[in-house]
């Protein structure tokens, strides 16, 4: 979304999009079965490392989008820190039982949400949506009736957001009371969410329309626009991925930084 | 009359998850900024996060829509930057996939408050299975634990399965859904008149 701001396009931004989606979603679920704290640690270094050195952002802008990471890694790991399961106890008061392996464990899933975060910023910060589903039309063959609802469904986000607007003005002019506690939250939500509903499925049946009599049709063999395919970068990518595991694994075993293994209670 | 999906069908669901994708970006914060009380209170407005399904569900009443849906709003999400980056992709699909096997094993004939309760209930059980493995909550302590999975299957049904459904019949007064819903055989029977 923050794609207008781009500064430098990095070879990140030319990889296909199809092929870097599969690639995150594998780390993903292989970030699953890692169950060393070092692992992890290291593993979250390789991506900030990607995201730092290569996402073409100024460090500036970085820093500001990292701040929810840092309420995500302390909130995830704040509640297996203190009511997780251990035998080692450092801390006890009431129903608060910090021990070392709910501590170690506590931390290691803040890591976990720290490396998705990172990851998905990093596809986040160097993917159009426009080429990710022209992509999936292509290489992964995607129906072009999801990925155009799609694009169009993005498109639609500004003239929504200004709607949103529209109704808080109208509200304000027609001099609506605020409500207090609970009720004006329910009254806000219906006074928003019906207008904002029914206009979007409104316009969504028009373009529908539209597109359909225009000859929107779902034949075989179609041409497209944007043609993506795969080059050189998609090596490099996969290759320092590759790389960055295995030095992560490496640097795990004969460098731990901290002192324990795996995280899981017996 | 063809069950599967026409292009209205799908571009309907994906504009209106993508709107619940725009909630579920801000729904995030505020998730968070309730979690560090400790005692899973979070929970309770967990089941935000299965609205899509089942509001499109209701609005098309279709098979697939539920899925499609849900796909839909945390790709929208996941685009839109969100701070739990890939994760949401995936509880996307596990949660659509579990409220579809709801509606399926109604054989898309039910829409009344009590089948959608029980979709928000199965999404909320899918998102505590992928969970499990990406979270270890089987190795937080028993009463922690118990208030987490009850916290969020309460909020699921509250949340996603009535507020849905009431949501949908105050869309239903608009007069909007008639554009997008299957004919039935009643209103067959109106024309015959």
């Amino acid at each position: 979304m923050n794609l207008d701001l781009t500064i430098k396009k990095t070879w990140l931004y030319k990889i296909n999009p199809s092929l870097k989606l599969l690639v995150m979603v594998l780390l993903f679920i292989g970030v699953l079965f890692v169950h060393q704290l070092n692992m992890i640690v290291y593993g979250t270094l390789s991506a900030l490392l990607l995201l730092i050195l290569f996402s073409g952002h100024p460090p500036k802008r970085l820093a500001l989008l990292s701040i929810p990471f840092i309420i995500v890694f302390v909130s995830t790991a704040s509640s297996m820190i203190l009511f997780g399961k251990g035998d080692t106890t450092w801390f006890k008061w009431g129903l608060i039982h910090i021990t070392e392996e709910s501590f170690y464990r506590g931390i290691h899933l803040g890591f976990r949400a720290l490396v998705f975060a990172t990851l998905g910023l990093t596809f986040s910060l160097t993917t159009r949506p426009v080429y990710l589903f022209y992509s999936l039309m292509q290489q992964v063959k995607l129906n072009p009736k999801y990925a155009y609802s799609f694009m169009a469904g993005f498109r639609l986000i500004p003239i929504m957001i200004e709607e949103f607007q529209t109704i808080r003005n109208a509200m304000v002019v027609r001099g609506v009371q605020q409500q207090k506690g609970i009720r004006s939250f329910y009254f806000k939500l219906k006074s928003y969410s019906i207008p904002l509903l029914s206009q979007s499925i409104r316009r969504a049946h028009r373009i529908a329309v539209a597109m359909e009599a225009k000859r929107f049709s779902e034949v075989k063999k179609r041409t497209f626009y944007y043609k993506i395919g795969f080059s050189g970068y998609d090596v490099v990518f996969i290759v320092s991925w590759v790389f960055l595991i295995g030095a992560a694994y490496y640097l795990s075993l004969n460098v731990p930084i901290l002192p324990t293994g795996d995280v899981r209670y017996e | 009359m063809s069950r599967g999906l026409k292009l209205t069908d799908v571009l309907v669901t994906i504009v209106i998850s993508i709107v619940f994708g725009i909630v579920y970006k801000l729904w995030g914060p505020l998730y968070y900024l309730v979690k560090p009380f400790g005692i899973q209170l979070d929970q309770l407005i967990y089941g935000m996060w299965f609205i899509a399904a089942i509001v499109a569900f209701l609005i098309i009443r279709k098979p697939g829509v539920a899925l499609l849906a849900e796909i839909a709003a945390s790709s929208g999400e996941f685009l839109l930057g969100s701070e739990f980056g890939l994760e949401v992709l995936l509880y996307g699909v596990v949660q659509g996939l579990f409220a579809e096997i709801v509606f399926m094993a109604a054989r898309y004939k039910r829409f009344d408050v009590a089948i959608v309760s029980f979709a928000a209930l199965s999404s909320g059980v899918g998102s505590l299975i992928f969970d499990y493995y990406k979270g270890y909550i089987g190795d937080l302590a028993v009463w922690n634990l118990s208030l987490m999975v009850g916290f969020r299957l309460i909020g699921s049904i509250l949340i996603a399965g009535v507020g849905g459904y009431y949501l949908v019949k105050a869309l239903e007064a608009t007069g909007v859904t008639n554009l997008v819903r299957p004919t039935t055989k009643q209103d067959y029977d109106a024309l015959d008149q």
